[in-house]
């Protein structure tokens, strides 16, 4: 391992940091998307679950998109890891996508059926399987992948299950929960905006509790993970996100209790933001943890350039139009009420 | 045995492929027509375009939804099913699929939100752009598959090193032999395909006579797209054979089934049926047109190069499924034949001046024709795909990499159980997606939509669900 070239290092870390940036954005955006599925299962009328549904129409597509890029990019970059991985996630990943595609169909179907109970049913049961998969995942990928000497996977299929991933998948819902939350804050007003208050406020709390399990078991189940914590320099970045993230939880909550708008969704961004860096420190410079580096599993180093140069120039053009649609569709959701609401209206005797 | 891992990961490709190419076929074509439809609107002020542009955008959101979703399997299961082909071709094969989210999807993604929804939202000018982004993206990522895709058919650009494949000449592997034709014949499929269904539907309703001067235009605009695309294609499509006889020879056997080889100099016949016995080695029968396969390939009735047959690659080296490979071939090239002629009596009508929007609905003839032609784009896209993909075999890449080596060591039974779940999804949204496109047709379009005005506040308007009657305009809904 220490005979890669100074190159060879640097174009696999700069790899790394996109892709890491690329599941950051979905994490974040369809996070928030998932979230307001999930959310949709308990909405009380049909009204209430229309304005959920209208809060995700010009984005969800983009939302979901960023898994796209995430996957190609990692097959690019990474091959070995995108082999391993998915090899090595394949139930947990058909539950993801099963849930993705359920989802994103219903969302059409639901628009043009008279019945919308089974479409409805559907979005939020495909919401929360594709959070489930994705966090039984992300949970795998966290404990460590079993491989060859040639890094190919060499697991059982039921490796991804255990109660350390459970735990992880519930903590993801959990913050996808909030982020919706959070993201329904933002698009509503009056007596739905109070009940998100009231879910965000919730989802703070299980977030929480499953995020402090999470992190104080790890040091316990791995060494690894203890060797990499307790080392200097990182040391001291590993005490510093559990202290910050509280700092931001503190705020969030009572932002959340100010009855701010904008502000709880800022905050459950930098808490994001805080867990992911944390989650870079931890895994880096694996990729497929325990044993796989980046090193190990990049593609040639002409890959990385040739992609670098159309994908790297890209990014920014990227997120300019992905804000130029969110500021298109600014502003909250109102309903709107109908000529055919008004002749409901019993008149005076 | 039957049911083995490779065979289990290929069913379920073939099916995530096959389903999944339904939806972009027509979003990819259509989204062209309606870049053509505003821009009319734009230009004429004519509200029916902008009406017929609002209509079309329905069917289009519906199939794009399908698209998507059916499409994430497909961006996972390269590595999922297919982890060793995955590592061995990734420096480039991957790169290409990146390439194809970070400058198409993305791009499509986030233009058609405000394709769909802006209407009220941008200047018309602006809106206009978005459209023609949405359609620039989904053409684009178009362009990315087949690059993959024909890079699998014809590898080039570096070689394999230890079951690895190293690029040299990233142009060379981009542009490599099959790409441009392939590249082509995809986006004239797709665009071919939109067309009859436009034209089919306007058909429909031309011939029921609902709103008949409206769907004329429609359906005018969509003929006169039909009238350069259909002939192209055609042209293309024998541009596509050509290659294959000189890259894929053993391909070009099992597209004709052409069991012994064809020295040259003598008469190359085409056959037009047969039964092949794949047992025996040869044809139960076939009816041969004399000379054809002599003018399909070198323009001559004598070949200057031989045709070789399928004998002459050993089994485990060559096709199999012969009998697939070669009607699917035929159903696609009778299918382009047909929409090139059916264009062409159009056009006939149309120099006679029977076009008009009176005399359209006494077209019956012609327009159930078009009716007729309406699904039948998407049987020729995926025939050929299947004699593309199936055709390639034993190979994954071709003469490099076996598909039997490429496949991830799983068990079956998980491959089984991601199959049977997908197939019941499937078959589930299949059927849904036909139910609620036709109940889009059977609604019909908004005639008395006005055109868009800007909102004066940042609010969407919604529709609480339980109204009934529903009294709102049909396109808020």
């Amino acid at each position: 391992m220490e005979s890669f070239e100074p190159l060879q290092r640097f174009l696999p870390q700069v790899w790394f940091f996109i892709l890491g940036l690329f599941l950051f954005l979905y994490v974040l955006l369809d996070g928030f998307d998932l979230g307001v599925g999930i959310l949709s299962l308990t909405a009380s009328s049909e009204t209430r679950r229309s304005i959920l549904m209208t809060s995700l129409g010009n984005v969800w597509d983009a939302n979901e998109t960023w898994l796209v890029l995430m996957g190609g990019s990692l097959f690019g970059a990474f091959p070995l890891a995108y082999a391993t991985i998915l090899n090595a996630l394949y139930i947990p990943l058909v539950i993801m996508v099963v849930g993705l595609i359920l989802r994103a169909v219903s969302f059409e179907f639901r628009e043009n059926a008279n019945n919308k109970l089974v479409w409805n049913l559907a979005f939020g049961v495909g919401s929360f399987l594709a959070a489930l998969g994705q966090g039984f995942a992300l949970g795998s990928v966290f404990e460590g992948i079993r491989v060859d000497e040639a890094g190919h996977f060499a697991g059982s299929p039921w490796d991804w299950l255990t109660w350390r991933t459970v735990l992880v998948a519930l903590t993801l819902i959990q913050g996808y929960v909030l982020i919706g939350s959070a993201y329904l804050i933002v698009k509503t007003t009056g007596e739905i905006q109070k009940t998100y208050y009231r879910t965000a406020t919730i989802a703070t709390w299980t977030t929480l509790l499953g995020a402090v399990f999470i992190t104080i078991s790890t040091p316990i189940m791995s060494e690894q993970a203890r060797s990499q914590l307790f080392s200097p320099p990182l040391f001291y970045v590993f005490a510093a996100i559990p202290l910050l993230g509280l700092l931001l939880v503190a705020l969030l909550l009572r932002s959340l209790r100010r009855r701010e708008e904008n502000s709880p969704l800022v905050y459950t961004f930098l808490i994001f933001a805080l867990s992911f860096i944390g989650l870079g420190f931890m895994i880096f410079p694996n990729i497929i943890p325990p044993s796989v580096t980046i090193y190990e599993a990049a593609a040639s180093p002409s890959s990385l350039v040739f992609m670098l140069t159309f994908i790297g120039f890209l990014i920014p053009v990227i997120l300019s139009y992905n804000i130029y649609n969110y500021v298109v569709f600014r502003g909250k959701i109102v309903v709107q009420e109908t000529a055919a609401e008004e002749a409901k209206v019993p008149e005076p005797v | 045995m039957f049911l083995d891992t490779v065979t289990l990961s290929r069913l379920q490709f073939a099916l995530t492929a096959m389903f999944h190419m339904l939806w972009p076929v027509l979003t990819t074509g259509m989204s062209i027509y309606l870049v053509v439809i505003e821009g009319l609107w734009l230009k004429t002020r004519n509200l029916d375009y902008y009406r017929h542009a609002r209509f079309w955008s329905k069917i289009y959101v519906l199939n794009f939804g399908l698209g998507v979703a059916s499409g994430l399997p497909m961006a996972f299961q390269f590595g999922m099913n297919w982890a060793p082909f995955s590592e061995a071709v990734g420096d480039f094969f991957g790169t290409i699929l990146g390439f194809e989210g970070t400058m198409a999807f993305m791009l499509e993604a986030s233009f058609l939100g405000i394709m769909l929804f802006g209407w009220e939202r941008v200047p018309p000018v602006i809106h206009w752009i978005s459209t023609i982004l949405v359609a620039f993206g989904s053409n684009l990522s178009t362009f990315w598959i087949l690059t993959a895709n024909s890079w699998l058919q014809t590898p080039a650009g570096g070689m394999f090193v230890d079951g690895k494949f190293v690029v040299r000449d990233y142009l060379q592997a981009i542009f490599n032999p099959f790409m441009v034709n392939s590249f082509l014949h995809m986006f004239f499929a797709t665009l071919e395909t939109s067309l009859f269904v436009i034209g089919g539907i306007s058909a429909w309703y031309i011939l029921k006579r609902r709103h008949s001067e409206f769907f004329s235009r429609s359906f005018k605009v969509a003929l006169v797209m039909a009238l350069v695309v259909a002939p192209l294609q055609v042209f293309i499509g024998h541009l596509s054979a050509e290659q294959v006889y000189r890259y894929q020879p053993a391909k070009l056997a099992a597209m004709e089934a052409q069991w012994e080889t064809l020295p040259a100099g003598e008469r190359a016949d085409w056959s037009l049926f047969a039964l092949p016995n794949e047992r025996e080695e040869r044809n139960e029968w076939e009816v041969k047109i004399p000379g054809a396969l002599g003018y399909l390939l070198e323009f001559k009735p004598r070949l200057d190069r031989p045709v070789q047959g399928l004998k002459a690659w050993d089994p485990q080296n060559r096709p199999h499924m012969i009998g697939l490979i070669y009607y699917s071939f035929r159903t696609m090239v009778a299918i382009g034949f047909f929409m090139a002629g059916l264009v062409g009596a159009t056009l006939i009508q149309w120099l006679r001046g029977k076009l008009s929007a009176e005399a359209l609905p006494q077209q019956k003839w012609l327009m159930w024709a078009w009716v007729f032609a309406g699904p039948l784009g998407y049987i020729a896209v995926e025939a050929g795909w299947i004699v593309r993909c199936v055709g390639r075999q034993p190979w994954i890449v071709y003469g490099q990499l076996r598909t039997a080596e490429a496949a991830s060591p799983l068990p079956p039974g998980e491959v089984l159980f991601s199959l049977v779940g997908l197939t019941a999804l499937y078959t589930v949204f299949f059927v849904a997606a036909l139910y609620f496109g036709s109940r889009i047709i059977r609604k019909g379009p908004n005639l008395e939509l006005a055109a868009p005005v800007p909102a004066t506040q940042p609010v969407i308007v919604i529709e609480p669900a339980r109204h009934e009657p529903d009294r709102r305009p049909a396109e808020a809904r």
